[in-house]
This record gives structure tokens, sequence and C-alpha cells, in this order.
């Protein structure tokens, strides 16, 4: 087992080294010298001497002075540290401008999980239990729709539908503008401007984890030990939560862990939809502002969040399913 | 050689497939034993009612968008702010059947028309806006109407002048000067109305920001008939002069010489100007575009009268036939057969020929099958070639990524050791950075620097080389597992090349699952692209995609007032990634007879 936890760890570090070399070379890749940039606004009331020695203090302090390698390690170790830079467009560290965009993010995620749960795992379960039934096939058929359709189409139908036609949610937006009171009165008012972006979040997930749940469950029910389940005379009810869903709950977790971290990226095109103030939002605003240290930032938050995922994933593998100890 | 049974073919499971199953002709003693794989495949596969149906339905979209841009092709370049958000319909020009043999007057507006028969009352029909939708009093007896961009201008048979529609921009404060004489002559133009009295004068009102139009003080009292387009007006004297009422020089500003005190006739369109002389010869001047200069030589020496619409002319000639020319993106030169004709009224892209019976023809623009969008385009034109660009581009990407994914893929699975090690840590590389935000990243440094059409291209590369290392895994697995059987130890023995054994011995047992995997990642493309297109790091404008079309459509007003715009591309793209997973799903089902449980 620890042989097992080793190898992963190490197999995460090499990933990750890899990916940072490569997202280092597209930010080093990117038009435009930093230096130059962060010193732009300045440059109309400088004489040219002053100029120059501004820029080499820029080009010092941002180190584009030292070898590619240096730059690279510096770079790496203050991302490690939590520094990822400075933002062109705010004028201030990208660590403080972030803060409150993957607060939001991450709530809009985290409430999103209790939900898709809850519907996911009775639904799979009813479809798997009763398979070959019009009920299961007519869910087949609506859990491919939902999967197949674009996260933008479905947000723009439940704008169309909850906030145009029917005026019950906001459009979009994180917070009533000019909105004052108490601490829970602004919290509540988040909640409901959340609603909305968190049911189609919940909705565009629905689709492919109940197909997943389904899958699972009928490898699980197709298993000898229920048969044996079943001879014992247990109830049917035991045998279906009790046996089989507990099985079949171990690769469900990895393919959760998977989504989880699939749905803060695609959290972005639901962010852009509802203008939602999170950190897909500020990734598309520092692109289209040429912020580049900001949406790298971004990315390797994705990338150390993805990897971290991976690491759990692959770890509660190997403590729940005692046959990965041999690999 | 042996024929081979029917089934056993790649090009029969096709046939079978779309054709339907040949009928066995079996004798009572003989039974089907054995099927082919193939065959069995293809027997669930049609056995699923939602899988054929995603075949369908993908075929049906497929054959739209690779055929019909063919007979309604794209003009990237086209646009008209004239036309913009205009509701899906075909009754532009679709008058009031009481105006059949009793028109006395009409005109095309925008995308509406009017008209007023010979007792005086007064129509309208088209995409009327609301304060189009309040007409003037109808216990006044009509006898001219004139339509513009978003107003209309009627005459009574007193004199009076008669405005509704838009009424900002002074629109609706019609000069008081006018109500001491008595007007000859109504036209509503681009948000400008424009009267002429009995007495020659002329008097305008409206948007003078937009558009000014000064009347020379020495003409003042000499004029017979008004014409204007979007930018100017046009005016001819008693003297048969002709005179640009225009505030600069322009093209228009260049009038022949040698029609000055013989113009009978005078027609604008946006970029060009025509006329008519006495003597029956058509001139025309200003921009040469879409052929305008081009004047039919059936007309040429014969014509009576002229109408322009955008960018087109109409003329009548005297033996009572219409002839037109210029651009024709909306069919609105393709004028019929006609004879008997008396007046003829062209605007903007719709056409009316009234014949001696006071019967009204009609040609040109009926409506837009879709609406158009901000820009005035046509959104089917947009929708169909869209459809090709986004079906183009997945399928492009997944070819790639299927290049990457099979040959890493085998290599991985067969070799295994330190290739596969390696090559498997780069995949899972790949896949551990997030995929739409480094796609957006790459298109947006990347993007930057390469033309609009070179970033169809970029984007096929992007999504194939992000999305390759699913596929590698599977066919890596598929490989493992299939490296061990005895064929492959036969291949080995007999010294055939690593290669061949990869590609020509291992792959072709493992392809149906990779076709399978290939159609579902085809359709995870075209969602990515239309995603990136969506969020504005796709195919930008003008190039079209069922992406970008939907750029922008999050609007509260877009969503609630002009919902064609978002529900057409929508349903286009949602059909077509449903129907390429439901046959995909059915394709895993059938090919997999354990799945069938599942």
């Amino acid at each position: 087992m620890f042989k097992y936890v080793l190898r992963r760890l190490l197999y995460i570090v090499v990933v990750f080294l890899i990916a940072s070399v490569l997202l280092f070379a597209l930010y080093k890749s990117v038009p435009g010298d930093p230096a130059r940039m962060m010193i732009e606004g300045n440059k109309a009331n400088m004489k040219p001497a002053e100029y120059e020695a501004r820029y080499q203090d820029a080009v010092k302090k941002l180190g584009l002075d030292k070898p590619v390698i240096v730059q690279y390690f510096t770079w790496l170790y203050n991302t490690l540290r939590g520094d990822f830079g400075y933002s062109l467009t705010y004028k201030m560290p990208v660590r403080q401008m972030i803060g409150v965009p993957m607060k939001n993010t991450i709530m809009l995620n985290v409430w999103s999980l209790i939900p898709v749960f809850a519907i996911t795992l009775p639904l799979g379960i009813a479809t798997a239990v009763r398979r070959n039934t019009r009920f299961d096939s007519s869910v087949q058929v609506i859990t491919i729709i939902g999967y197949s359709l674009p996260f933008f189409v479905i947000a723009l139908l439940f704008i169309f539908l909850f906030a145009v036609k029917l005026p019950i949610f906001p459009i979009s937006g994180v917070q009533t503008p000019g909105l004052k009171g108490s601490p829970a009165r602004l919290y509540l008012d988040k909640i409901y401007h959340m609603a909305l972006p968190l049911i189609v979040m919940v909705f565009t997930s629905l689709g492919g984890l109940t197909r997943y749940v389904r899958a699972t469950m009928i490898e699980a029910l197709g298993m000898d030990y229920i048969r044996t389940a079943r001879a014992k005379g247990l109830s049917e009810k035991v045998v279906i939560y009790s046996h089989a869903f507990r099985n079949a709950l171990i690769p469900f977790i990895t393919i959760m862990t998977g989504w989880f971290i699939s749905i803060f990226s695609g959290s972005v095109v639901i962010e852009r939809t509802f203008l939602w103030n999170g950190m897909g939002k500020v990734i598309i605003d520092a692109l289209n502002q040429q912020d580049f240290a900001v949406s790298l930032a971004m990315v390797m938050f994705y990338l150390i969040l993805s990897l971290i995922g991976n690491l759990l994933m692959d770890l509660s593998y190997g403590f729940a399913d005692p046959r990965v100890k041999l690999d | 050689m042996a024929k081979k049974p029917y089934g056993s073919t790649f090009s029969d499971v096709l046939k079978t497939l779309f054709f339907g199953r040949r009928a066995a002709t079996l004798s009572i003693l003989e039974e089907e034993q054995v099927q082919s794989p193939y065959r069995t495949m293809l027997k669930n596969f049609r056995e699923k009612w939602s899988a054929m149906l995603g075949v369908y339905i993908f075929l049906g979209i497929f054959l739209a968008v690779f055929i019909l841009p063919i007979f309604f092709p794209l003009n990237l370049q086209f646009q008209d702010p004239t036309q913009q958000n205009t509701r899906p319909s075909s009754s532009f020009m679709a008058y009031n059947k009481a105006l059949k043999g009793n028109v006395a007057s009409i005109d095309g507006g925008s995308v509406f028309g009017v008209g007023v028969d010979q007792h005086g009352k007064l129509y309208q029909w088209g995409t009327l806006t609301a304060k189009l939708q309040k007409m003037p009093p109808s216990d006044v007896q009509y006898v001219q109407v004139s339509a513009g961009l978003d107003h209309a201008l009627a005459l009574d048979i007193n004199g009076k002048v008669h405005t509704w529609g838009n009424d900002r921009f002074t629109l609706n404060m019609i000069p008081p000067e006018l109500s001491s004489r008595k007007v000859k002559q109504v036209l509503a133009g681009h948000q400008i109305s424009i009267a002429l009295t009995e007495g020659g004068e002329i008097y305008v009102w409206g948007n003078s920001n937009l558009i000014s139009i000064p009347v020379p003080r020495d003409k003042q009292g000499s004029f017979t008939k008004v014409v204007a387009n979007t930018t100017l007006a046009a005016a001819i004297t008693n003297t048969n002069e002709l005179i640009m009422l225009s505030s600069k020089e322009t093209p228009f500003t260049y009038i022949p010489s040698e029609i000055q005190g013989k113009v009978q006739d005078v027609a604008l369109t946006e970029r060009s100007a025509a006329a008519v002389t006495t003597d029956g010869t058509i001139f025309v001047w200003g921009g040469d575009d879409y052929g305008v200069k081009e004047i039919p030589p059936t007309a040429q020496g014969k014509a009576i009268a002229l109408t322009a619409g955008r960018s087109h002319f109409v003329a009548l000639l005297d033996d009572g036939s219409v002839a037109s020319w210029g651009r024709n993106n909306y069919r609105q030169t393709k004028s019929p057969r006609l004879t008997d004709i008396v007046a003829i009224q062209s605007a903007y892209y719709q056409n009316y020929a009234i014949d001696s019976k006071g019967n009204i023809h009609t040609w040109g623009l009926k409506g837009y099958l879709m609406g158009t969008d901000q820009y005035g385009r046509d959104l089917f034109t947009r929708l169909l070639t869209g459809g090709r660009v986004t079906l183009t581009i997945g399928a492009i990407a997944v070819i790639i990524s299927g290049i990457i994914g099979i040959v890493l893929g085998s290599f991985s699975g067969y070799y295994g050791g330190k290739t596969d090690m390696f090559l498997m840590r780069l995949a899972e590389v790949v896949n551990a950075i997030p995929f739409l935000p480094l796609a957006m990243i790459l298109s947006a440094i990347i993007g930057s620097r390469i033309s609009e059409t070179g970033r169809i291209s970029m984007i096929m590369v992007i999504l194939g080389l992000l999305s390759w290392p699913s596929l590698a895994r599977l066919v890596r697995g598929q490989i493992l597992a299939a490296r061990e059987q005895e064929f492959v130890t036969a291949a080995k023995a007999m010294g055939i090349t690593e290669m061949k054994i990869i590609f020509k011995h291992i792959l072709p047992n493992v392809i149906t699952v990779v076709l399978v995997n290939l159609t579902l990642s085809f359709a995870l493309c075209m969602l990515y692209e239309s995603s990136l297109s969506y969020l504005g790091f796709g195919v930008n404008e003008p190039n079209a995609t069922w992406g970008n079309m939907l750029y922008g459509c999050n609007d509260s007003t877009v969503m609630s007032l002009y919902w064609w715009r978002w529900v057409f591309p929508a349903i286009a793209l949602s059909l077509c990634t449903v129907s390429i997973n439901m046959a995909g799903d059915g394709m895993r089902d059938a090919i997999d007879p354990k799945s069938n449980d599942r």
C-alpha cells in the first residue's frame, strides 16, 4: 500500500513538472514585453533616460534578466507559495484579486454537489434494478439528451424559461446591485442569484452520472455474491443497498472526483452565461484584456486542483479496493 | 474464389443499414446458423430505435448543411442594418387581398409594406412594430402612401399628411407650413420624411443628425418629384433638371451633364443613382457594385419609369414590361415576365408592379425563414454554412485526435515498459490541464497572430491535440488484452514486423471499439468548438459556426425579444450532438453483447 501511494505521488509530481514546463513555455510565448507593459502608463511624462532606467528596474523586478531556467524555477517556486504574479489590468497581485471570484466559484460548485448526489444515486439505482423496462429506456434516452446538450444551450433555455418568461430568478449577476443589510440577508440574496446557475449545473451533470451509476450497479448486480445473497433469502432491499450498492460505489467515487474537477473547468461557460463573478469569468476577462499572468494563474489553479483530485481518487481507490494494492 | 456470405463485409453492413435487410431465401430445411460478427452488430444496432433515429437525424443534418449552402450561398461580408433583428416571416409582400384589382398606391418599407385602394382605404402588412400598428384614422380618404425604415406616411384627398410608426427624431412633427399647403407627394425615407407640395416646394423633417437634406432656396417651388435613399435625396424640377439634395460632394452629385433638361424619372440605390431621360435612355452613375451599371439592352431606350431598392434598379418599359438589374441576393432582380404594367414601386428588397387592371405583381424578398441577426444577416444561410463549419471542425479535430490516439495508444500498449510509462505520463499531462481554460489560452495566444480563416484551422488543431488521451488509453487497454492472444504469437513466430503486427493484425480487432469512441468524441469536439466560439475564443465573426451565432445571446433583450437569434442555432447544435451520441451509444451496445444487459 505504501509503495502504491509513493508511486502515485511520484507520478503526480512528474506530471505536474511537465505540465508546469508547458504552461511556462506558453507564458513566455505570450506576445508583448511584460516589463514594458508594467511601466507603460508613465511613459509620456518621463525622459528617455529615466524611462530606460525604470524599464531596467522592471526587468530586474520581474527577473527577466536571468536565464530562462532560473526564471522557470523562480516562477514555479512563487506559484507553489501562492504568489501568482501581478495582474496588469487590476494593478494588484493576482492572489489578491482572485480571492472573491474563487470563493464564488467554489461556492457554486460545492453547492451543486448535494442535489447531484441526491438525484443521480437513486435514479441510477432505480434504472439498474428495473433495467429494460419502459421506465429505464425512457430515462436512458433522456440522459443521452441531457449529456449531449451543450451547457450554454441548457443555460439559455433555463434563462428564457425561468428568468424571462416566468421572472422567478434574476437573469445574471452575483448580487442585487446596491443591496445593503445584514450579512444573512446578503447571503440569502447571493443564494437567490446562485439558484439558476446551480439548477443548470445540476441539470447538465445528471445525464452522464446517472448513466454511470446505472452501469456500475448493473455490473455489481450481475456478480456471484448477489446470487449468493439472494439465495440466502436476504430481502431485495438488503441485496441492492447493502451488497450491490457498496460495491458499485467504488468506481462511482472515481467518476465523481473526475466530474468534480471537470465542473470547475466547465463552469467557465456557465459563469460567462450568468455573468457570475467566478474564476471562469476572471479567466475570460483576463484573456480579453491580454492579462496572461491572471489566466495562467487560473490554469495553474485548475491543474493543481485536478492533480490533487487525481491523487485523492487514487488513494481512495487504494483504500476502498484491496485488489489495487497488488498493482 | 468463393462468394462471401452477405453481411460479412463492411459495405454489406452499410447497405443493410440504410436500405434494409435483404430478404433471405431459405428453404424449409435450411436455417440461419451462423451470423458474422458484423451482422450481429448490425442486427443489434437496427433493433435499437434510438440509435437508428440518431443515424437518420444526423444524416439529415449532414446532408442539409453540406448540400443546401450550394443553393443558399452565404456572403460573409454582407450586412444590412435596415434589416436587423427581423423576426421569421414570409409576409413582407403579402399585401391585403382587398387591394387586388383596385390598388391606388403601394410602397414597401424595410420589412413591411403599405398600400391604399381606390376607395381610399389604408392597408399594411409584413413585420410591423407596435408603433406601426397604430394606423391613422380610417374615416379619411387616402390617395398616396409611402413606407420608410420604421415609419410610414399617407396623403389624404385634401392634400394633408398623416404619419405613423416611429415617432422619435421629430418624425411625428409635421412642419406647420404644410397645413396651409396642398401636398402632392409624400416620401418616407430612412428616419426622414419628405413632402412635396403642389406648389413645387419640398419640406423635410425627421432625424437630421443621420441625414441632412438641404433644399436650395432658388429651386424651391419648381420641384415635381423627389426620391431618397439613406444618405441623400434627389429631385426633378419642372424644367426636367435633376438636383441632388446633399450637403456634401459625393459620387451621386456627379450627374451626367447630357441628361440635364431631359430627366423624366430618377431612382437611388445605396451607392448609385439612375435616371431615365425623355427619350427613354437610362443613365447610371455613382458606385459600380453588384452590376448596377449593367443595364439590360432590352430596356435601354424604352424606359419610362425607374425605381430602386437597396442595390438594384427596376425600369418600366414603354411596352408595359419591366426589367431589373443589380444585386440579386434576395432574388430582387428576378422579375417575372409581365405585360400591361402601368406603375412600379421598389423599396429595399421588395418590388411591386401594378397592371392596368389594378392587379399587383410582386417579386423579391418575402421574408426571412429564421429571421435576421443584429447586423441584418439572414440567419438561415448562416445556420447552414455555420453547420458546415462546425461539422468540419469536429470531424477534422476527431481525425487528428484519432490518429494521435491510435498511434500512441498502440505503441504504448504493444511495447509496454518505458514507452508505455512515458506515453501514459504524457497523456496524463494533457488530461490534467482542464480542457476549456487551456484551449482558451492557446486560442488567445495563437489566434492574435493569424487571420480569421486561419483561426478555423487553429481550432481544429487545438481540439485535436488536446482530446487524444482518452482514446489512447482505450486503445492501449484493448491492445494490452489482444497482444497476449495466439494470433499475435503466431504472427511473431512468422517473423512479421512489429509495425505490421500492431496495425494490421491487432488494430483491426479493436477497431470497432475505437470507432465508437471516435463517434462519441466527434460530438464532444463539436461541443467544445461551439463552447469556445460561444465564449468568443473559437471561430469569430464574420465566419459563422453554431457556437458563435450564440455569442452574446445571454442578453435579456435578445433572450426575450429576438428569440429566433438563439433558438435556431441552439436547436441545430443540440439536435446534432444528441443524434450523434444516440447513434454512438447504440453502436457501443451493438458491438458489445455483454452491454445488452446493461
